[in-house]
């Protein structure tokens, strides 16, 4: 199944791509906004920085690609901040723009634990096409400070001192707030199921 | 369970004695305010000892217990009862429930006619063990009963709630006996004494048979926050701890030594890798031990071969000198770079590093020998207090601190938990534990007693003595949440 990957420069593309590939994904990774516009299966990566990997969508126009490959009916994986990236806003550096695609913001933990959240944590999930397969309870690998909550468009939730989204679905728009490509079994399951998705 | 504030009372003030001496005795003033600059809710459940009560029998504190009754609090009282008049004269004040001591342990014919007056669920036994017996009349004497005999006894009455002390854990913050609470087959134990971390609250929830604990000093230190504490006791398996086997890597192999000596070859890095992602390690930590500057290449070729055959975190660390070296690793794969003997000589690398690719890729290596900072593979001392440098080394940007115990490493007698305690209670962020695993316990130690978030091991894996799936079910046996 051919899959395109956003070749962006504020995600490690290396290490989501080899995970792609072994979830069988045949990869087309480009930074090009015409090629991502008519592709038909996406998967938009990032780490770190919401701000600069929105300035980076901007400046690219893949934004406004993205958003007219989900019109016209194309599948979207975000992971990690390519996830965070895909609601209304985000609170990092006062309040940023995202692409909208999914209602709500990100927002930083509040609660008594350390920030960031740095290792596994148990996710609950609902029955998902992206959780076929997946038990609730089980484990994933999360590197984040910023998160959503009680998203309307919830299919998992984990509890970092208090529940947060672990991942969305509308229509044919996914996001995982956990690496997949750092998550061993489930996490390869996770993309297999993305993958496979027709 | 349930976060019980304690306080001792002398005089209408708010006190703390060590060890039970008054001549010891640290003011920290009137109970309202106290109660207030702790946030302790009104609807809480209040422990409170009337010290001189318990050194004379004389209840002085009848006017305070009114008061803190009259705020909604449900006050247990406790302090030098014995008999019912003792017993009824604090429940006529408007205390919820009495805790008798002495007479729990040494007569049951009048804890019998407490419990006959006030009802069972009025009625906390407390018992104070010191090497596993039981001690009465102020700590001064044993008493002639065992302590299984003094609980059977107790429970043969009705009261559900028993509250245990070890003496010799109580205002010394060490950390509450977890071994003894584990041995003890009663339910509805109230831990209580040495308790001084928040991940000590979180073990004693883990425990089954624990169901409250007394909090007292580390409260009124500000060592724990009553909110922060009754947050994660509500939830204690919220987040798996980890299991993290290392390789020490040189010239493309794996190897081991003892106290960081007399090294062997220990096998193929990505063979290791792979092995150990299948038994479920939760991550990888692969450190260079050659670091030399004609090995540099060898050694990122290696993080790049492992990297590519797994799935889960990878940490790499040794010979990191600059923002570029530890860049270097991030593009060979590694998803965390520990740094260790360059931070010692310039603590700017770590803000450095941070800022150019975040908290969350930072980890500080700290080897120790006793609490001393050693660098160079352990080699060299630096005179730098471990716990003082891990410290400091949070807020320029650390995002985890790796551990390593000098005098333990390859020695398979346990992890250092005093110098995994001091450091985890110093610290807000995770540290990983290393050095000494050799047994299943020593695990849950360094997690239960030590406060690590992680564990890490090296040659009890390559050596197959144990594989990660051993440690993980073991854990989970032991209450203690894996992925």
């Amino acid at each position: 199944m051919k899959v395109t990957l956003i070749d962006s420069p504020v995600a490690n593309v290396a290490n989501i791509a080899r995970a792609l590939r072994a979830s069988g994904a045949e990869l087309d990774v480009t930074a090009d906004a015409a090629t991502i516009a008519d592709a038909s299966k996406i998967v938009l990566p990032g780490v770190g920085s919401f701000v600069a990997a929105m300035r980076w969508l901007l400046d690219t126009r893949i934004d406004i690609a993205l958003r007219d490959a989900v019109t016209r009916g194309a599948s979207l994986l975000g992971v990690c901040v390519g996830h965070q990236l895909l609601f209304d806003a985000s609170d990092e550096m006062g309040t940023t723009r995202g692409l909208g695609l999914i209602e709500g913001n990100i927002r930083k933990f509040d609660g008594p634990l350390p920030v960031p959240q740095i290792g596994w944590n148990r996710v609950t999930v609902t029955p998902s096409p992206l959780f076929e397969g997946i038990d609730s309870g089980t484990s994933f690998y999360f590197v984040h400070s910023y998160a959503a909550s009680n998203s309307a468009n919830e299919i998992a939730r984990a509890d970092y001192g208090g529940a947060f989204t672990a991942a969305v679905q509308r229509e044919r728009v996914f996001g995982v707030q956990f690496h997949p490509e750092k998550s061993s079994t489930a996490g390869l399951r996770v993309l297999r199921n993305f993958v496979a998705w027709k | 369970m349930e976060v019980i504030p304690s306080l001792d009372l002398l005089d209408g003030a708010v006190v703390r004695l060590t060890r039970g001496d008054f001549s010891t005795a640290t003011v920290y003033g009137d109970p309202e305010s106290v109660l207030d600059s702790l946030n302790v809710p009104d609807d809480s459940r209040l422990h409170v000892v009337d010290l001189e009560a318990s050194r004379s029998g004389k209840p002085l504190e009848t006017s305070v217990v009114k008061r803190l009754a009259a705020r909604d609090l449900r006050v247990q009282v406790g302090g030098g009862i014995r008999n019912v008049g003792d017993a009824r004269r604090w429940l006529d004040c408007g205390a919820q429930k009495v805790v008798i001591g002495t007479v729990a342990a040494d007569s049951p014919d009048v804890l019998q006619a407490i419990v006959d007056d006030a009802g069972a669920e009025r009625v906390v036994a407390a018992v104070d063990v010191l090497d596993g017996e039981v001690r009465v009349a102020g700590w001064s004497r044993a008493s002639r009963a065992s302590l299984s005999e003094v609980l059977t006894s107790i429970a043969s009455l009705g009261i559900e709630e028993v509250l245990i002390t070890d003496i010799s854990r109580d205002g010394v913050l060490r950390g509450p006996s977890f071994g003894m609470y584990r041995s003890l087959t009663g339910s509805n134990l109230i831990a209580s004494g040495g308790v001084s971390t928040v991940s000590d609250v979180v073990s004693l929830a883990r425990m089954p048979n624990v169901t409250a604990c007394v909090i007292g000093k580390a409260l009124l230190e500000g060592r724990i926050d009553l909110a922060d504490a009754r947050a994660r006791a509500a939830m204690p398996n919220a987040i798996p701890e980890r299991i993290i086997p290392c390789l020490d890597v040189r010239d493309g192999r794996v190897v081991k030594g003892v106290n960081f000596e007399n090294i062997r070859d220990a096998g193929d890095p990505v063979e290791c890798a792979r092995r150990y992602e299948a038994e479920g390690a939760d991550e990888l930590v692969i450190l260079d031990i050659s670091a030399t500057d004609a090995n540099r290449e060898i050694a990122i070729d290696t993080v790049r071969r492992v990297a590519e055959s797994i799935f889960i975190p990878l940490t790499v660390g040794g010979g990191v000198r600059s923002v570029e070296d530890f860049r270097a690793l991030l593009r060979a794969g590694a998803d965390r770079v520990a740094i260790n003997t360059a931070a010692i000589r310039d603590p700017s690398l770590i803000a450095r590093c941070a800022n150019e690719f975040g908290v969350q890729a930072v980890v500080l290596s700290c080897d120790a020998r006793g609490r001393e900072v050693m660098v160079r593979s352990g080699k060299e001392s630096t005179a730098i207090d471990a716990v003082e440098w891990c410290r400091r080394a949070e807020p320029l940007g650390a995002g985890e601190i790796l551990l390593t115990s000098v005098d333990r490493d390859g020695t398979n007698s346990g992890f250092d938990i005093e110098l995994l305690r001091a450091v985890s209670s110093a610290v807000k962020i995770g540290v990983i534990a290393s050095g000494g695993a050799g047994k299943l316990e020593h695990f849950r130690d360094a997690i239960e007693s030590g406060g690590a978030r992680a564990v890490l091991a090296a040659s009890l894996f390559h050596d197959r003595v144990l594989t990660v799936g051993d440690v993980k079910q073991y854990l989970e046996r032991e209450g203690i949440p894996t992925r």
